[in-house]
């Protein structure tokens, strides 16, 4: 009959460490499976209507036309990234358990720390690829338009016979802040933390429920009141207003959500205003922690979690 | 030298919380098995029985209520415990894109495994598993033998010691399911152990060399096959070429020898349908 092994010889008993290795592994197959979701064509098609908006929108004049367009780029941007990163994430975790591949990966020796963090990181590294691509249409495009409406202002001002060296200089200035500037990269990387933040909250509800809808509906709602933080913390902290059950709701909820205002600096960037270095490190800060948080709280949930 | 069985499971119970306005529901009840090292089990009972809740606490999927289940002697709920084993889960699915040769590097890698040490060992398993023409192919494509067969691959690319397979031949045509069990048999001549659930009680037969057999959650039977399905107060005996005088001297011993002795039966053994579908299936093709 079966032949017996002691145990030093059948199995190593050595603790089993996370490994940078796998969760890569992990991220690169969610990273590729989310690609094949046709989110190519969804790119392509929001590069068209960048560059349509670019050269699009009738003449006003080259300061409002640049952060017109900077407005709405970074806003659709914004808006993209944030629907991506909630819907992509909701998605993955219920389709891994109902194709049982799930039970597969965990089945072999993977914490599970490790692949909630390979899936994270996978849903993220396809945000930054899209941004990355869209950064680089986005300030081609600007710094295009930039250029083009820098020489119709100055045959303008040569028709009107106001060409003078200060005049010029002036516009030159004019378009310069509202063109291509690293502001623009600052506020795609800003977009790029809020997404972030927001795909963790995704994350962890996506542990919690079982619904994708759910996730999907609820992280919306935190996304909303994550842009209102400031306001419930100025309510929480006004000792007279309220019931006492609306503030104890509004103190949790001030508690539970993201301030998500932290990382709004596209209107700054789009009236011309510089993003100081110390903000961007401010904001990367402020969303690193967030996410050290959230996916700290969705690890005690995933591995707690029946299978 | 220290005993240790690949798979230990002692009174194992599993209590599911209910869900708003539910009561809680008990899948497993008190439920003790051994699966002894290089043997292959079987754990057999109908639907709802509680043998996919035993899997799952055996793989640390699921926390037991109460009782422990360990694999070469760590507990389940022990990561470490995953190393020494492969798990094939019912009618898997794999990731569409890629590829049946990129499945295995991408579980070999979740497992540590990397280099040429994991690709000889992918295009090895892709081999044993007769998957070597559709390696290329994207596993979207696969049918549902093949499916099985990538994760029976899948299950062994790290060569673990303790093979879990569940329902390894459900949906598989004859030809498909015989290939699984002659691999499971090759499985147990290279010492690995296996411990698998199917509702085809004759196909456990023919390769679990124990079972045990679960039913509303508890285990209502176990032990060696034969020991189980042999009917002790009588006797087979299969004759070749024997001539009808034979017959007659022999039913003519039998009856002179008196007592409770008496011949039940006698006739041609007949083959299983399973053979027969195979033979005519695997004839040449007529031109």
């Amino acid at each position: 009959m079966s032949e017996v092994l002691p145990i030093s010889a059948a199995v190593s008993v050595a603790p089993v460490r996370f490994s940078p290795r796998r969760v890569w592994t992990l991220a690169y197959a969610t990273m590729t499976q989310l690609m094949r979701m046709k989110i190519l064509p969804f790119l392509l098609v929001f590069c068209v209507l960048v560059a349509a908006m670019g050269f699009g929108a009738s003449v006003i004049n080259p300061e409002q036309q640049l952060s017109q367009f900077k407005t709405m780029s970074l806003g659709v941007l914004q808006i993209f990234s944030i629907v991506f990163g909630i819907v992509a994430t909701a998605l993955l975790l219920p389709k891994d358990l109902e194709d049982r591949t799930l039970y597969t990966i965990l089945s072999k020796p993977v914490p599970r720390f490790d692949y909630v963090l390979g899936k994270l990181l996978g849903v993220l590294m396809l945000i930054a690829s899209g941004l990355v691509i869209i950064d680089a249409v986005l300030s081609l495009v600007l710094w295009l338009q930039q250029s083009a409406l820098f020489e119709a202002s100055l045959a303008q001002l040569h028709s009107d016979k106001q060409d003078s060296p200060e005049v010029v200089a002036q516009m030159r200035e004019i378009v310069a802040r509202q063109g291509l500037t690293w502001n623009l990269h600052w506020a795609v990387w800003a977009i790029f933390l809020k997404a972030s933040v927001v795909t963790t909250v995704a994350l962890l509800l996506s542990c919690i429920a079982s619904s994708t809808l759910f996730t999907i509906v609820i992280t919306f709602c935190i996304t909303i009141i994550g842009h209102g933080h400031a306001m419930i913390r100025e309510f929480v902290l006004q000792p007279h207003l309220g019931s006492t059950s609306v503030r104890i709701t509004s103190f949790l909820l001030a508690a539970i959500c993201p301030d998500l205002a932290q990382f709004d600096v596209v209107d700054s960037v789009a009236n011309g205003e510089i993003v100081p270095l110390g903000a961007v490190y401010e904001m990367t800060g402020i969303a690193a922690l967030y996410m050290t948080v959230y996916l700290f709280v969705t690890h005690l949930v995933f591995v707690e979690k029946e299978l | 030298m220290s005993a240790t069985p690949a798979v230990s499971v002692n009174h194992l119970t599993k209590v599911f919380k209910g869900s708003l306005g539910k009561g809680a529901f008990r899948a497993v009840h008190d439920v003790s098995l051994t699966v002894n090292v290089g043997e292959v089990y079987g754990l057999i009972g109908p639907n709802g029985s509680g043998k996919s809740t035993t899997m799952k606490a055996i793989l640390g999927l699921l926390k037991p209520t109460a009782g422990d289940t360990r694999i070469f002697g760590i507990p389940s709920t022990e990561v470490a415990s995953r190393r020494s084993v492969g798990f094939l889960p019912e009618n898997p699915y794999f990731y569409k894109h890629l590829n049946g040769r990129e499945t295995l590097h991408f579980y070999g890698k979740l497992c540590g495994m990397g280099g040429e040490k994991l690709k000889s060992r992918a295009e090895e398993m892709l081999a044993l598993t007769g998957l070597e023409d559709a390696a290329t192919r994207r596993v979207g494509g696969y049918s549902k033998g093949m499916l099985q067969r990538l994760g029976l691959a899948q299950a062994l690319i790290h060569e673990p010691q303790l093979l879990v397979l569940d329902e390894p031949t459900a949906g598989v045509d004859p030809s498909g399911s015989r290939i699984i069990r002659d691999l499971i048999i090759e499985f147990r001549t290279r010492g690995i152990t296996v411990l698998v659930t199917s509702h085809l009680l004759e196909q456990m037969q023919e390769v679990c060399d124990r079972v045990g057999i679960m039913a509303h959650g508890r285990m209502v039977r176990e032990g060696r096959v034969e020991d189980l399905i042999a009917v002790e107060n009588q006797t087979e005996m299969v004759l070749e070429n024997a001539s009808p005088e034979l017959l007659a001297k022999i039913d003519a011993l039998v009856k002179a020898e008196g007592g409770g002795t008496r011949m039940l039966r006698s006739g041609h053994p007949r083959t299983t349908l399973e053979r027969l579908f195979l033979e005519a299936t695997n004839e040449p093709k007529k031109p």
